[in-house]
């Protein structure tokens, strides 16, 4: 296997441990891949690997300048982030699957059965049920296919918060606007990879190009299932859960080895948008019906009079 | 459809109680509520409700559903009747007011940042019911506004033949955009990942729709002197509050099947049932019933059911609200409603 450390051979043009300048097309170098303009850009999040050390959260707060939101233990294992929230674009979850009672197991099967980790994030949908919903276009697809809130547009009417079948946007009570993970839109845009995926030391997060980070995590699920075990799956892929109901794929997925439920994410979200017609044009028949009536019924009295 | 993870698997098991959490929040611990046995995350959201104030959004839509409902129902009045309406058209076209104006104010309200209410008039998306909503209620109110300037000059006596003629022109596309003012509410909801909301989304829109009907024709009642025409707006709204009461019977069996039913159980849930659909439609339809049985209205009885109309629908819409964050805020139901036996075809 891939055992060796590949080093691209442009880094050797930066052997200096200061840099006095921004490496151009870094992301060339960290992540294998050049951003360009028009291409389709995602994460490949392999929860296999994660290990829990939430870099990704203190990348993410980092860069893009994010307040801390709750201070304090939660008590929920070591996930006292809790969930992703207008400041907390990426959020570590935490389960421990052994244990019963508070006990913990002594005996416990190999590979990861007492422990589940997996760095969530904005799944960057390609129909993205909030940029859908968005009334003003403050939401829109960027030229990397990902799913951006232009904060000088958004007037934080918060109907993208509702649409999100992952409960990602939030309308921050801070300034009054909807945020979310951008993908790091002003990263891309200099060349480099998100903070996250730059950060992360075991690769769990992998950004790359949507449909060969797609390749590598079916073969990840291969080596996987060839390895025994049996229960990885990809959420979010076309055709997979996650990607149900008309969302197509999503740019952002990932590699889960139990029930999508025991990471916080639902096994089948649909496309709100397709919601539209059947209920407009039912209300719709409804009043056209009952104003009927009150034609019958007016014309009628008329006629009496 | 078949899924690739072992449905038997549990969540975390006996998660701590966390101050404000879930679990303090009176909700069911993961696999002890009937609609959901599969695992949570430590019983946290798995969707956030939508950030409105139930009392403000749904007074929104229930002044929606009043005004273009009125318009509507004036304009029909208008056409059929003509004079002899002319009470219950003058009503109707000033009534047509209160989305422009109060509905208007109270959507800007909801804003967190209302100072750029004006960015809604950037795009026009039909993805977007609250976009669509937008152009429905700007084209409304311009039509609701010259309808209501023109009736206020012929009441005045000015050119009263032109200002009433301007007045008809103005009320059809004002009828025909508040057929869409009082339902395009109900997609507004049903295209979100709210599970309540996204449950029924049919039966949302029929319901408010005739509910909106029903509170138009309450409203024109009241004050009506023309005792056949009076009737007359007692049987629409009968019709439509049974229109209503159906659609009710319809979406609490898709509740039921869909796994949301639970997020109807609480409160919010129970204004629905006791204020929204027993004092707003049962009440009046039974007071109908009554006085067309014997015979005689005594007119107390008719204000008291055109009241109860009203303040049933407006609880009607404020408790939906209500509800959806409920629905949204417990795992339980939302993760239900997330399975694959509830996707569409």
């Amino acid at each position: 296997m891939d055992n060796v450390f590949h080093m691209h051979p442009r880094a050797a043009e930066h052997h200096q441990s200061s840099l006095d300048r921004v490496i151009p097309n870094e992301s060339e170098l960290t992540a294998g891949v050049r951003i360009e303009p028009g291409k389709s850009y995602g994460f490949f999040t392999d929860t296999t690997v994660c290990i829990g050390c939430k870099a990704c959260e203190v990348a993410c707060k980092e860069w893009n300048n994010l307040p801390a939101d709750n201070l304090g233990l939660s008590g929920q294992s070591f996930d006292n982030t809790g969930a992703l929230s207008a400041n907390t674009w990426r959020h570590v979850a935490f389960v421990e699957k052994s244990g019963a009672g508070g006990v913990r197991a002594q005996e416990q099967q190999p590979f990861q059965s007492g422990w589940l980790m997996m760095s969530d994030v904005c799944k960057h949908c390609h129909h993205a049920p909030c940029m859908e919903a968005c009334p003003t276009g403050a939401l829109f697809k960027t030229e990397f296919d990902t799913v951006v809130v232009q904060q000088d547009i958004c007037n934080g009417c918060g109907y993208c918060v509702p649409a999100c079948p992952f409960g990602v946007v939030e309308v921050s009570k801070l300034d009054g606007k909807a945020h979310k993970c951008t993908l790091c839109y002003d990263r891309l845009k200099g060349g480099l990879e998100p903070a996250c995926a730059k950060s992360c030391p075991t690769d769990s997060i992998q950004f790359g190009e949507v449909s060969d980070l797609q390749g590598r995590a079916r073969r990840r699920v291969a080596d996987l299932h060839a390895r025994g075990v049996p229960q990885a799956y990809l959420y979010g892929t076309p055709g997979a859960p996650g990607a149900t109901g008309g969302m197509s794929h999503l740019n952002a997925f990932f590699l889960l080895i139990d029930r999508p439920e025991v990471y916080n994410l639902p096994s089948a979200p649909s496309r709100p948008s397709r919601r539209v017609a059947p209920s407009l044009f039912s209300g719709l028949a409804a009043v056209a019906g009952l104003t009927l009536a009150a034609a019958l019924l007016f014309s009628d009295a008329e006629r009496r009079a | 459809m078949s899924v690739p993870y072992p449905v038997a698997s549990r969540g975390p098991e006996d998660a701590p109680a966390r101050p404000g959490s879930a679990s303090e929040r009176n909700m069911p611990a993961p696999g002890h509520d009937g609609s959901w046995d599969g695992p949570t995350y430590y019983g946290r959201p798995a969707l956030k409700p939508a950030p409105f104030e139930a009392e403000v959004v749904g007074g929104y839509i229930f002044l929606a559903g009043l005004s273009g409902a009125s318009a509507l129902i004036a304009t029909v009045a208008d056409v059929t009747m003509g004079e002899r309406a002319a009470g219950a058209v003058r009503r109707g076209r000033y009534t047509a007011l209160l989305a422009p104006t109060i509905g208007s104010a109270l959507l800007v309200y909801d804003l967190h940042t209302p100072e750029r209410f004006f960015n809604m008039f950037r795009v026009a998306k039909a993805t977007s019911p609250m976009s669509i909503g937008t152009w429905i209620l700007v084209g409304f109110s311009g039509c609701a506004a010259l309808t209501a300037a023109a009736q206020y000059a012929s009441d005045r006596g000015a050119a009263p033949r032109t200002a009433r003629a301007a007045a008809r022109a103005a009320s059809l596309p004002a009828a025909v955009l508040g057929a869409g003012l009082s339902t395009y509410t109900a997609a507004l909801l049903a295209a979100t990942s709210t599970p309540l909301w996204a449950a029924a989304p049919r039966a949302l829109a029929v319901r408010f729709g005739a509910s909106a009907v029903a509170c138009g024709a309450a409203a024109l009642w009241l004050g009506e002197r023309d005792g056949g025409l009076a009737r007359r707006l007692e049987t629409l709204a009968a019709a439509a509050l049974a229109v209503d009461l159906a659609g009710d019977a319809v979406s609490a069996i898709a509740y039921r099947r869909k796994g949301v039913a639970p997020a109807m159980a609480g409160p919010a849930g129970t204004l629905e049932k006791v204020v929204g659909t027993g004092l707003g439609a049962a009440l009046p339809l039974a007071l109908y019933a009554a006085s067309r049985l014997a015979g005689r209205r005594p007119p107390a009885l008719g204000t008291l059911a055109a009241l109860a109309i009203l303040v049933g629908g407006a609880a009607f819409r404020t408790s939906i609200i209500r509800a959806g964050a409920t629905s949204a805020e417990r795992p339980d139901v939302s993760f239900r409603f997330m399975q694959p036996d509830n996707l569409p075809d």
